[in-house]
């Protein structure tokens, strides 16, 4: 008896691990960690592929902030210092450089709280 | 109503984000937009030894923006003064500290006009109060840097890559007739109120950050400032450095500034003609300031508090022209340690003790008792 469930329990595990048991997906995007505080992110220049996936985390040091990618379609709000922090997901489909920008007024050098992200022609070419 | 209710809806769609960070929800904002009202406020209990205590609402700042569109922006910045307005800056002032329009043409070239904040110092561009510790500002970003340091003028901004920043203006003159022995060029400020600008003032900064943990700084400030008696050749220099670290809980801060006065013998003659009195102005004043922090609460507010200690050197008489005697009591350093509390991230508790030494036998130094409440929104 002990064997057979041994033997089952063995058998649920490989089959509930199996890679058809979950949803396919893609391979995981490149984790990116930005820091934003007066006046200014870190880093503030961000290079990427052309194509590559890349996952931004944007965490405050100081006041709540915001992270717009201008043009991008990309603008939200990253909460205070020790609350958390944003996500969002960028894939540079086309080489050139992309402007970001605090888009909550943060004091008196909020314009020059910007920085680059950088998509590089040719993708997976580091 | 309209643009109220969609600001608001606005506002509620980024706070949601905030909320669910893990899926934070992306808009696109249109323009030209006007955004939220911002500002600071600065609540002081100071207490001097032999001096009765003071109860001062320091500062009532409001911060307003605009942007036409994603290239072309308005700032503004409206201080209240000690809360009440008489006429006299003692009783009271209301400042326009900032009001330009930046032109962001791209990362390394941006054009700027209108009031401008000099890029001079830690302090004078970064003065919200849970920015910095103590309950008042570092006497070096005072007397020697006279903060919060705003004139009219233009001039570029921008990114140049490798961790390199830069600012360059030009910018209305310091006015010389109102410098003193005491607080340096302070009073020649002419805060953009029909400014003359028959000689233009130069001031740039450049600051270097190529790692996370540290930013370096250099400012300098030059213009002839004697525009009020042409026969003056008042020429006003001022040099500035800075550093700040940060890495974890630690927090290090420093900075020297000094300020250069030529033809300043020709300035308390023809000052002494006019009052009666020699102003005493020096050639050279002389400032710096150490400053160590640590975050000895570290759990995110409201248990977050901070305690610093600040050793601060200033000197509006350090080098005279020929012929005066600086006046010692104006040869100063002060020891400042204290508390921040952050019950909010954007509000600061604030409480310190002053030290303040000056070098002249005659007057006593003084020992001081200071309490803050400052919030940013």
């Amino acid at each position: 008896m002990t064997a057979r469930a041994t033997f089952a329990a063995i058998l649920l595990v490989l089959l509930v691990s199996a890679p058809g048991a979950a949803p396919t997906q893609g391979p995981a995007p490149r984790v990116i960690e930005v820091t934003a505080e007066r006046f200014e992110f870190w880093p503030s220049e961000i290079r990427v592929d052309q194509g590559e996936e890349v996952e931004l985390r944007i965490r405050s040091d100081d006041t709540m902030h915001g992270f717009r990618i201008v043009g991008a379609g990309t603008n939200l709000l990253i909460p205070k210092r020790g609350k958390g922090y944003a996500v969002t997901r960028f894939t540079g489909s086309t080489a050139g450089r992309y402007t970001f920008e605090c888009s909550r007024m943060c004091g008196a050098g909020h314009n020059f709280m910007r920085g680059v992200l950088v998509v590089r022609p040719g993708g997976g070419t580091q | 109503m309209r643009l109220f209710a969609w600001k608001s809806w606005f506002l509620g769609l980024a706070v949601a984000s905030v909320a669910l960070p893990a899926a934070a929800q992306e808009t696109d904002q249109g323009f030209p937009t006007t955004g939220p009202v911002s500002g600071y406020m600065d609540f002081h209990f100071n207490k001097a030894d032999g001096e009765d205590p003071v109860l001062d609402f320091h500062r009532f700042v409001l911060l307003l923006n605009h942007s036409f569109s994603a290239r072309l922006r308005f700032v503004g910045e409206l201080e209240l003064e000690h809360a009440f307005v008489e006429g006299l800056e003692e009783s009271g002032e209301v400042e326009l500290e900032q009001a330009y329009v930046d032109f962001l043409l791209s990362r390394p070239l941006n054009v700027r006009a209108g009031m401008l904040l000099m890029p001079v110092g830690i302090i004078n561009e970064r003065h919200e109060p849970p920015v910095y510790n103590g309950v008042e500002r570092p006497f070096v970003d005072t007397v020697i840097v006279p903060s919060t340091w705003f004139d009219v003028g233009a001039g570029v901004h921008g990114e140049l890559g490798a961790g390199w920043r830069y600012r360059a203006y030009a910018v209305a003159p310091l006015n010389a007739l109102e410098f003193t022995a005491d607080e340096g060029i302070r009073g020649g400020r002419q805060k953009g109120s029909e400014a003359n600008v028959r000689n233009i003032a130069y001031t740039a900064r450049a600051e270097y950050r190529a790692i996370r943990s540290l930013t370096v700084g250099a400012s300098i400030w030059t213009g002839d400032s004697s525009f009020a008696t042409p026969r003056l050749d008042t020429g006003v220099t001022v040099g500035e450095f800075d550093a700040r670290f940060r890495r974890e809980r630690l927090e290090l801060r420093w900075q020297f500034a000094q300020v250069g006065i030529a033809d300043a013998a020709r300035l308390n003659d023809v000052l002494e003609r006019s009052t009666g009195v020699s102003p005493n102005i020096a050639r050279t004043m002389r400032g710096f300031y150490g400053e160590a922090a640590y975050r000895v609460w570290n759990a995110g507010a409201p248990r977050d508090l901070v305690a610093f200690l600040r050793y601060e050197n200033f000197d509006t008489q350090f080098r005279m022209p020929d012929g005066f005697v600086p006046l010692k009591e104006f040869d100063r350093d002060a020891w400042v340690t204290g508390i921040t509390l952050y019950p909010d991230p954007d509000v600061a508790v604030k409480a310190d003790y002053v030290y303040l030494r000056n070098q002249s036998g005659l007057f006593p130094n003084r020992h001081l008792f200071n309490l803050g409440l400052g919030w940013w929104f």
